[in-house]
Formats: C-alpha cells, sequence, structure tokens
C-alpha cells in the first residue's frame, strides 16, 4: 500500500519547498508563542497555520509529478499506482509531522519558559491527533488531486468547501425549512474529516471523530487510486 | 549476443495499435493507426518520421502509459503492465523533467531503490550511471538547474539504471553536446552487443543509419516502410595513398570494386564482408588512408518514402 521510497523522497521535496518552510515556520512561531502549553498549540493562529500548511503540502500532491511526466517514470518501475497513492500520501504526512513535531516542541518550551506546567498525557496525545485531522485533510486534497491538474486540487477542495458552506447556510432560508438546518449540520459532519483533538482530554467526545478520520483517511486513499487507476500516464505534449 | 536480430520471444512487440486523440474544437486525430512491429533482442530499432508521425504516442502506447483504442503491446510476451516485465525496461522520455528540489543523485536514488536494490547498492549505482553519462558533479545539483542536455542525460542514466534487457529511447541526443552524441551512439552499440533490445526515435538519420539494424518510417501514424539498415545498399569506400599506382593489382584482388581517383569502392551486403575485402586490398599492396561504409541512402529514402519525392 505504501512504497517507502517515493514516501522517503517526497517528504524531502516537501521539506525543501520555501512555501512549506516559510508556512511551517509560521505554525511553530504561532504554537511557541500563542497557546498557554502543548495542548494549546494548534488553536487559534497556530491551528490556521496548520490548515496552511495542510493546503501547500497537499497542492500538487499528485499532479506535480504527473504534470513533470516523472511519474510516468516511477510507474514504470515494479510498483503499484496504489503503492505510489500510498508513497506520495505518506512522505506528505512525514513532511507534516516533522513540522508539527517541531511546533509541538516549540509549544512545550515555550510553557516552559513561562512556567506553565500542563498534564503529560493529554499534552503528548494533542500531538498524533492533529496530525491525524491534518493528514484527513491532505488525503481529501491527494483524491481531488487523482483528477485536477495542478494546483488546482486546493482551489477545487476550497470551492467545494465554500459551496457546502453556502448550501448549508442558504438552503434553510431558501426553502423557507428551518428544521433543515439541524439535518444539514448532522450531514455536514460527514463530509470531511472530524476534530479529533477532543480525545486528548475528553476520550468519550474524541474517541468517535478520531476513528471516523482513520477510516475517511483508508476510504480516501482507496477513492484516489480507484480515480487513478483510470488515467492515463503519459504526459500530453503541449 | 552480438550483433543483429536473434530468434525467440521479441523483447517488444506491437499488433494493430490504435490511438486517437481529440484536439481541441473535438475534432478526432489519429496519432497511431494499425501499427505493427517487434524489437528483437540485441537488436536497435529506429523510428523515423516528421513531427507528428505518432512517434512518441507509439513508444507510449508500447509501455501501456497510454490505453490503445484497438490492439495490444507486450513486453517479453506478457502483458505490459506485469511488474516483472517492467523490471526490464529502460524509457529515457524526450525532454524530461524531474522534481526540482532532489538532486540527480537523489532521483536515481530512488530508482534504484524502487528497483528493489539495498540502500548501499542503490546509492553506489546513483554515482556510477550518474558517472556514465557524465553527470558526476552536476547530479549533486537540484535538478531544477540541470540544463536540458544534462536533464537528457539524468533521464538516459535512469533508463540504464536497473540493467534493462529493452530500451526504449525517445530523442535521446536532443539538446547533447557532439562528444555527449558520440558518447551516445558507444553506448547503444554496447547495449546492443550485451543482447539488449533498443527502440530509438530520433529525428538525426546519420546517427539511426550509423547504429540502427531496422528503421520503421512512419507518417501520419501509419508505418509506411521497413528498411534492414545492414542488408544491401551500402558501399565501402577506401581512400588510398597509392591508388594510381596499384590500380592493376587492385582490380585482380578484389574485382568486384572500381577506383576512382583516391577512391577503392566495393559494394557490399553486410558489415561482415568488408573485413575481407580490406585483407584483400592490404595484401594486394594498398596503403589504406581511410575506409567507411557509405548509406546515404537513408535519406533519399526517407525523402522518397516520407516526403513522396522522386
Amino acid at each position: 500500500m505504501i512504497s517507502w521510497p517515493v514516501a522517503r523522497a517526497t517528504a524531502l521535496e516537501k521539506l525543501r519547498s520555501p512555501g512549506v518552510l516559510a508556512v511551517g515556520f509560521c505554525l511553530v512561531a504561532a504554537a511557541f508563542f500563542g497557546g498557554s502549553g502543548p495542548r494549546q498549540a494548534f488553536s487559534g493562529p497556530a491551528l490556521v497555520f496548520l490548515g496552511m500548511l495542510t493546503l501547500f503540502l497537499g497542492a500538487g500532491i499528485l499532479s506535480d509529478e504527473l504534470d513533470s511526466g516523472h511519474a510516468q517514470l516511477v510507474l514504470l518501475r515494479p510498483l503499484t499506482r496504489a503503492a505510489w497513492v500510498g508513497g506520495r500520501l505518506a512522505g506528505a504526512g512525514g513532511a507534516l509531522g516533522a513540522i508539527v513535531s517541531a511546533a509541538w516542541v516549540c509549544a512545550a518550551a515555550g510553557a516552559l519558559l513561562r512556567g506553565a506546567a500542563e498534564p503529560w498525557v493529554p499534552s503528548l496525545a494533542i500531538l498524533p491527533l492533529a496530525m491525524l485531522w491534518a493528514f484527513g485533510w491532505l488525503s481529501v486534497l491527494a483524491a481531488v488531486g487523482a483528477v485536477l491538474p495542478g494546483w488546482t486540487n486546493v482551489a477545487g477542495a476550497a470551492l467545494a468547501v465554500v459551496a457546502w458552506g453556502m448550501l448549508r447556510g442558504g438552503l434553510p432560508v431558501l426553502l423557507r425549512r428551518p428544521e433543515l438546518a439541524d439535518v444539514l449540520a448532522t450531514v455536514g459532519k460527514y463530509l470531511g474529516p472530524q476534530d479529533p483533538l477532543a480525545l486528548a482530554t475528553r476520550p468519550r467526545e474524541g474517541l468517535g471523530p478520531a476513528l471516523y478520520d482513520l477510516c475517511w483517511i483508508f476510504g480516501s486513499w482507496l477513492v484516489t487510486v480507484l480515480l487513478f487507476n483510470r488515467r492515463e500516464l503519459a504526459r500530453r505534449r503541449p | 549476443m552480438t550483433g543483429g536480430p536473434a530468434a525467440g520471444t521479441p523483447a517488444l512487440e506491437v499488433v494493430g495499435l490504435k490511438k486517437t486523440y481529440r484536439a481541441r474544437g473535438g475534432a478526432a486525430v489519429v496519432a497511431v493507426d494499425d501499427l505493427s512491429f517487434a524489437v528483437r533482442p540485441g537488436e536497435i530499432v529506429g523510428l523515423l518520421g516528421p513531427n507528428g508521425a505518432g512517434k512518441t504516442t507509439a513508444m507510449q502506447l508500447a509501455l501501456a502509459l497510454l490505453d490503445p483504442d484497438a490492439g495490444e503491446a507486450r513486453l517479453f510476451g506478457g502483458d505490459p503492465e506485469l511488474l516483472g516485465a517492467r523490471r526490464r525496461v529502460g524509457y529515457a522520455p524526450d525532454a524530461p523533467l524531474f522534481p526540482r528540489k532532489l538532486t540527480g543523485l537523489q532521483i536515481l536514488d530512488l530508482h534504484a531503490r524502487l528497483l528493489g536494490f539495498g540502500p548501499v547498492e542503490a546509492r553506489r549505482r546513483a554515482e556510477r550511471f550518474a558517472d556514465q553519462v557524465g553527470l558526476a558533479e552536476p547530479a549533486r545539483r537540484p535538478a531544477g538547474t540541470l540544463s536540458r542536455g544534462q536533464a537528457q542525460r539524468l533521464g538516459l542514466a535512469l533508463a540504464l539504471l536497473g540493467d534493462p534487457d529493452l530500451l526504449l529511447l525517445d530523442e535521446p541526443t536532443a539538446g547533447l553536446d557532439p562528444a555527449a552524441m558520440a558518447a551516445m551512439r558507444e553506448l547503444l552499440v554496447a547495449q546492443r552487443a550485451k543482447g539488449t533490445a533498443v527502440l530509438l526515435n530520433s529525428h538525426l538519420l546519420s546517427e539511426v543509419e550509423r547504429v540502427c539494424d531496422r528503421v520503421l518510417f512512419l507518417k501520419q501514424g501509419r508505418l509506411l516502410h521497413t528498411h534492414e539498415v545492414r542488408a544491401g545498399q551500402r558501399t565501402l569506400e577506401v581512400r588510398l595513398a597509392n591508388a594510381a599506382a596499384i590500380s592493376g593489382p587492385l582490380a585482380q584482388a578484389v574485382p568486384e570494386g572500381k577506383s576512382e581517383g583516391d577512391r577503392f569502392r566495393a559494394a557490399v551486403e553486410s558489415e561482415d564482408q568488408v573485413p575481407p575485402i580490406i585483407r584483400r586490398l592490404v595484401d594486394a599492396g594498398a596503403e589504406i588512408l581511410e575506409a567507411r561504409l557509405v548509406g546515404a541512402e537513408l535519406e533519399q529514402l526517407y525523402l522518397q518514402i516520407v516526403e513522396g519525392r522522386a
């Protein structure tokens, strides 16, 4: 399911991207200065930067390679398309993990310097949970990237989110049926990764979203592979 | 295995391939039409044709990088999608692009690992093949900084990395300097000597003529003609220091040849005939300054077959 050489190369490539490094630096700085401890490492401005980092890592996650034609060389090796997709995702996830871990360490260091003390278990648990949430969105971008060229996967995913938001807000008003708002809110919970951060402090509330996100990631990978298997690999000449 | 075509399962075989693209505006463009050919181990086959003849598409169809509308391609007698077959194939596309942030060595290392080599062997191979294509130093830089010619060489190194039994090279000399082109020719001949089957797409007629055993002329996706480069239609031309003094003995020693000024020319059916003729010339007292096989007819053939000129 995962090609580790592809994952390694992808992580290296992403960690050398100026955009990823710039947003990663902002995330680390926000985590250091922002929260009162590692548990708040990914709240407020840091959460915005975590979202941006996910977008930068997921932009063109498949199409960069497909458009350049390098993917066709890689996929001429004894390697399945599923393993290649898994490797690209795992590599971007590795880069995400490295930056998120650095942010967490900086949040902990900042809290220690300010004299704030936090319980260790929830503080540690926040790290994989934040990664799980971001990785869930990364897998969405990969699925969209299996059909859209270049960095339009980010635009496509953003458009879908905005369109859903408008539908959620506008449909009950348009149809004059306010009870639809609750239905749409419930449906909306299942149209993307859920927020599993509550698991760090409130296991009963957070377990469901965390498990849902794991299933979401697997499902997204599966959809990505199914979509990608229908694609021709050759680069079209200009 | 050396020299000419060998019997047995072809390394690459395409049968009745057809591919149609949709152009802007919706019109159908036939890129490849009922194309069939085979490349056998130890054979270099050239694809010749004008731009848009379908040469690159034919290669991509052969490797299952494109889905054909009709027909099929077989690698070593099997499905091109089989992982075992892919392990034995090397492909160098025209104007390849690589991940800009990775160095050439890291890209080679990635491909070596995908071929199943361990980390130490992968690194060793990466350095060896970078060196072999003259990229020892540039391969340490990010691929985004490589020139077109250097990227072309990196593509070639990637194609050779797994010691393939079948090489498909799409315009491999584009962007290369003359020295690198000469090195490329040597490399192709060495690959043939090892028994590798090579499919070469090139616009350079001289290059094709010098290395290929067979040339396929394509136009508008159709195979117009197959030309056996090494069979017949070639002339051995020898420049002599003492042509005038030994014209009599030469005519006796090599009656099939003819003297003209300081040149002696003889028609040959294959390269195998060249050494005995040279030996007979030397025995007759000829002082040879230069000997070469002349085959300028490929250009004439191209103009005749592809361009339709008389």
